[in-house]
């Protein structure tokens, strides 16, 4: 029996503004629980929603960015249900009328390209928190995150294969960042994801049942649910029963996924338009502003670095690919006019220290700045190439600035030509053999030398100019 | 010199000529209310704060239009830091930690909120029987109903015991009660007044608005309560005029509407002729009477018993024992916290609005339910913006009689619901309307009800003021007095 | 209104319907459903459904953080919390 996998994904996405969608409680993230909630996010008695504009600006990105029906006059809904951290017993979000409708992305998977078409994205407020392991008997509610404004992006159910899944998220996570809208952190939360799974049988159009898997904030997690549903699910129609719809959460400890306990008939939320909150409109002006000023997203970005900086393909896709490391690259290369040696060290040793500590550059102690002034002193020969890779390791296990490094271990390089030579010259008499050697034809041993003289200056000689003395002295 | 059933003009009066101190004023007032408690019109009174406001004035004097007005406030409004019930179990230890836009603004022309008045429970009745804090008495009769929701405002009016009261209106609960108790009673056109702290019920219907002796003290009120405010997207920003400029100026030429879909025959004889008598009021004044179709009228009432029940079965999810309100005792889970809490906080008048609302907003019965009666409304409000093309106000009777019994509605909500017959189409097409005294029969009195259009506020006003300065109607007392 | 109904839309709206007002309740929803049912009879086809007697579009605010911290004022008055949290009992997912 062969079965077809049929997958869509919700993804929250948390906006960046700086307050949340419906009043002007701060959004910030991390602070002490309920410090950051206003009387409209309480959802006190009398209190009404007045709608942020920016949201809707972030979210118009989006559609902008992903080919997207910009809808210019949306409206909200109110979606009812019950739940600590949902302050007013409904959640205002858009149901009839979207501020962006359908989109597509682009993804890839083992070398291979699929557009995955986007069904809409709209503006929802995000709940609360509910602490349930903190308190005796007792689940705690923090409000801070609620009314947080939220894009959520529907997919179409066009996902094959948990791969595919997590190189859509992916693609997702990098259109956010990119343009801005989304920080991007998954520790934070400040995206997550619901799976939508179904089979099929291959010869059949209609899809099957399916489940929902809420809440997934991990790429390796959103890989694993899927294919532990996706069996959890052949097992059951090959043994001749039926997929129950259902919502069902990810245990990562246990890798599986189980039914949530909720009345299911009771999941009726009676959807009705908030008669709080008129249409908004985006007036034509405003939405020519949002086009033109649109941050670069990875595509352009790659073909500006091939073009204007001269990088090759391969250097272009990874550092175009990361926002962090994008602008890492512009940064450096607005203090240091070489693109070549900035993408060397981006794609060369930040990379493999990237890979060996299995992190996300915005997760390391190296900031976009400090990497500027690494690049600079590398460039102005303050110190070599060799030295800067010890500095570089120092920098990525404190965080400590460049400059300060440097001084304190002294590591500036010796460019002083005459004591260089001196130094030389003192090699080149105490090593006649050698010297003797060298005239005679044994060229390999010209590294000695050089290996003399950096040892004598503990590696801080400017080993261009190093070369250009003993070439020089020894003829 | 007594205070007692004087309008706003006149105690500002007495005040400025010093006849009696801010301070004099609110003490008798306190007076007045201890003297009628048997009205059980007041939840909250505000007897140190107001002393003391009053007390400031007579050491400061101020030249703001309402300074030192003594005024009851409907305890749908959020007041800080003073208990707000809403009429309610549920609210009974509720203290806001901020003020409605409209207490403000009544608050920073001068007036003092002396006390918070019962109301129907969260603003859901017509006769005031269903407040958790019992029932208001009209100062008419022993027994008698004072309207609702606004009842405790209407008859502390009508008692002469504060000479303005703020009120809210959604299916008439501004107007219904000001009939019923012999009062001056207006809703304005929805949104020219904050919804920013009004406890909410039907977010598209609610609107507060003046109750007072005369339409002249409602305009002055309605000047302080209007005003654009950006934390209630739905409140207009449209130019607010001064709404006693044109009271006096004459109505000769003025086209009166009459429904002929409202079928008066069908009302008491003695009330049909007090309309009558005020008809033949109106022509004397100039004015002209034409008959208009509203076609769509018979279905105002059930489309309001859609549209209201479904935006406060959302409206009401807040109180969940969770953040604020009653909590029932010891939930053993959380089900039993929401269950428990809410059928032990809210009445049954609540419950079965709650009810119908999720029934008509639930799948499969949304379109039949809610998007209908949308629809339905649309054409209501269709019917008054052709009929407005052909007359400058419709004019009919407020409520079909006068005060009616306690208990006398029986069991049957529906008989209940019918009360608001002709003061719903106005909510529903969002259209300004007022309630003057215009007659009384068995001792009770008898309202006239205006509907104007949008935003034309002014002119019912002027309307209304012309008939009061040619008859006396609002100048009558419960003790069978006519004041001078 | 059949009793499976009344009590699923009793649940969805956290309301108890007991032996005491079980019946009179559901006995008055089906008055008033059969009273608002005339609606049926409006002919309201192509009527764009009014969800607000304003036709205007709505105002909106930009992104600035105004609110204060007032965890204290609201943690006290509500009916159960410690010093950082309101209370519930434990919600078990």
């Amino acid at each position: 029996m062969s079965w077809e996998t049929v997958i869509g994904l919700e993804i929250h996405v948390q906006l960046s503004t700086e307050s949340k969608l419906f009043s002007g409680g701060s959004t910030g993230f991390g602070a002490e629980p309920n410090t950051h909630v206003d009387l409209i996010d309480l959802g006190l008695p009398g209190v009404l929603p007045v709608a942020n504009r920016e949201a809707f600006y972030k979210a118009i990105r989006f559609g902008l960015a992903t080919n997207a029906e910009i809808n210019q006059t949306s409206t909200f809904d109110r979606k009812n249900y019950f739940y600590p951290d949902l302050p007013k017993g409904y959640q205002i979000t858009q149901m009839a009328l979207p501020v962006v409708g359908k989109g597509s992305i682009k993804i890839e998977v083992d070398g291979e390209e699929k557009i995955v078409n986007i069904t809409r994205a709209h503006l929802e407020e995000d709940a609360g928190k509910s602490i349930h392991d903190l308190f005796d008997g007792e689940t705690g509610v923090d409000l801070n995150r609620a009314g947080t404004p939220l894009l959520e992006i529907v997919s179409e159910p066009e996902i094959s294969n948990a791969k595919e899944a997590v190189a859509y998220f992916k693609a997702i996570r990098q259109i956010v960042t990119f343009l801005d809208i989304c920080d991007g952190n998954m520790a934070q939360g400040s995206m997550r994801c619901d799976v939508n799974v179904s089979l099929k049988k291959s010869d059949e159009d209609k899809l099957g049942t399916r489940a929902e898997i809420k809440n997934i904030n991990s790429f390796k997690f959103i890989e694993k649910a899927i294919n532990y549903e996706i069996e959890r699910q052949a097992r059951i129609l090959e043994s001749g029963e039926t997929v129950v719809q259902e919502t069902r959460l990810y245990d990562s400890i246990k890798n599986e996924t189980r039914s949530m306990r909720s009345k299911e008939e009771a999941n009726d939320y009676r959807y009705f338009p908030c008669p709080d909150l008129l249409p908004v409109v985006i007036s034509d002006d405003e939405l020519d502003e949002i086009k033109n000023n649109l941050p670069e997203l990875p595509d352009e970005k790659e073909r500006r670095f091939i073009e204007e900086s001269n990088l090759d393909v391969s250097e272009a896709k990874i550092i175009a690919s990361s926002k962090t490391m994008a602008n890492m690259f512009e940064e450096a290369c607005d203090k240091t006019d070489d693109a070549k040696l900035i993408a060397n060290w981006l794609v060369g040793d930040i990379s493999a220290l990237l890979n060996k500590d299995n992190i996300d550059l915005e997760e390391s102690k190296l900031t976009s700045s400090n990497f500027a002034v690494l690049i600079e002193r590398i460039s102005d020969k303050t110190i070599s190439g060799k030295i800067a890779k010890s500095v570089l390791e120092e920098v990525w296990e404190s965080g400590r600035n460049v400059d300060e490094i440097i001084e304190n271990k002294g590591l500036v390089q010796i460019q002083d030509e005459s004591l260089l030579e001196e130094i030389a010259l003192k090699i080149i008499e105490n090593n006649p053999s050698q010297v003797e050697a060298y005239k005679s034809g044994k060229d390999k041993l010209f590294g000695f030398f050089v290996g003399q003289v950096m040892k004598e200056t503990q590696g801080k000689a400017n080993p261009q100019s190093v070369n250009e003395i003993l070439r020089k002295l020894l003829g | 010199m007594s205070i007692q059933f004087k309008t706003i003009n006149e105690l500002s009066h007495m005040l400025k000529n010093k006849d009696i101190s801010n301070k004099e004023l609110i003490e008798e007032t306190f007076s007045l209310i201890d003297t009628n408690t048997h009205l059980n019109a007041f939840v909250t009174l505000n007897k140190d704060a107001s002393l003391h406001k009053a007390e400031e004035l007579d050491k400061n004097p101020s030249s703001l239009a309402l300074a030192g007005i003594p005024i009851a406030q409907k305890d749908l409004f959020c007041t800080k830091d003073l208990r707000t019930t809403c009429g309610s179990n549920m609210l009974s230890s509720f203290i806001p930690p901020y003020s409605a836009t409209v207490i403000e603004n009544l608050e920073n022309a001068g007036c003092i909120s002396v006390g918070k008045t019962n109301m129907d429970e969260f603003a859901m009745g017509s006769s005031n029987e269903t407040s958790f804090y019992g029932n208001v008495q009209n100062p008419w009769g022993d027994k008698l109903v004072p309207g609702g929701s606004s009842g405790g405002s209407a008859a502390v009016v009508a008692a002469g015991i504060v000479p303005a009261a703020s009120g809210t209106d959604t299916g008439g609960s501004i107007r219904q009660p000001a009939s019923l108790c012999g009062i001056s009673g207006l809703k304005p056109t929805y949104g020219r007044i904050s919804r920013w702290g009004m406890i909410a019920f039907a977010s598209s219907l609610d609107q507060a608005g003046p109750m007072a002796r005369t339409a002249e003290d409602c305009a002055l009120l309605l000047n302080e309560m209007c005003s654009h405010d950006h934390k209630d997207t739905t409140s207009l920003d449209e130019a607010i005029p001064d709404f006693t400029k044109d009271l006096n100026l004459p109505i000769k030429g003025l086209k009166i509407g009459l429904v002929k879909e409202f079928d008066l025959s069908k009302l008491d004889n003695e009330v049909v002729k007090v309309f009558e008598e005020s008809k033949k009021q109106y022509e004397s004044l100039g004015a002209e009477f034409i008959d208009i179709s509203l076609p769509n009228i018979s279905l105002s009432v059930p489309t309001y018993y859609v549209v209201a029940p479904a935006e406060c079965s959302s409206n009401l999810s807040r109180f969940d024992g969770v953040k604020f309100g009653k909590r029932c005792d010891d939930p053993k889970d959380l089900e039993e916290l929401y269950i428990k809490t809410r059928s032990e906080g809210f009445g049954d008048e609540v419950k079965r609005r709650i009810l119908i609302g999720s029934y008509v907003l639930s799948a499969g019965f949304y379109d039949a339910y809610y998007k209908k009666a949308q629809q339905v409304r649309r054409l209501i409000k269709n019917d008054f913006d052709s009929a407005f093309k052909q007359v400058d106000v419709i004019m009919s009777p407020t409520t079909r009689g006068g005060a009616f019994e306690e208990g006398s509605k029986g069991d049957d909500p529906i008989q209940m619901y019918l009360e608001d017959l002709f003061t719903i189409p106005a909510n529903l097409a969002g259209l300004p309307a007022l309630s003057i005294p215009n007659g009384i029969v068995d001792n009770k009195p008898i309202g006239l009800q205006l509907i104007g259009n949008f935003l034309e506020e002014s002119k019912l006003l002027q309307v209304a003021h012309n008939f009061q300065i040619s008859t006396d109607w609002h100048k009558r007392t419960p003790n069978g007095d006519v004041k001078s | 209104m059949d009793k499976k109904t009344v009590s699923t839309i009793a649940y969805l709206s956290r309301l108890a319907l007991n032996e005491e007002n079980g019946e009179k309740i559901t006995q008055d929803l089906e008055n008033i459903i059969k009273f608002v049912d005339q609606l049926e009879n409006a002919n309201t086809q192509n009527i764009e459904p009014l969800a607000s007697p304003l036709e205007k579009t709505a105002k909106t605010r930009n992104d600035e953080v105004t609110a204060k911290n007032r965890k204290e004022t609201f943690l006290e008055r509500s009916p159960k919390s410690n010093d950082d949290y309101f209370l519930v009992p434990r919600v078990v997912e």
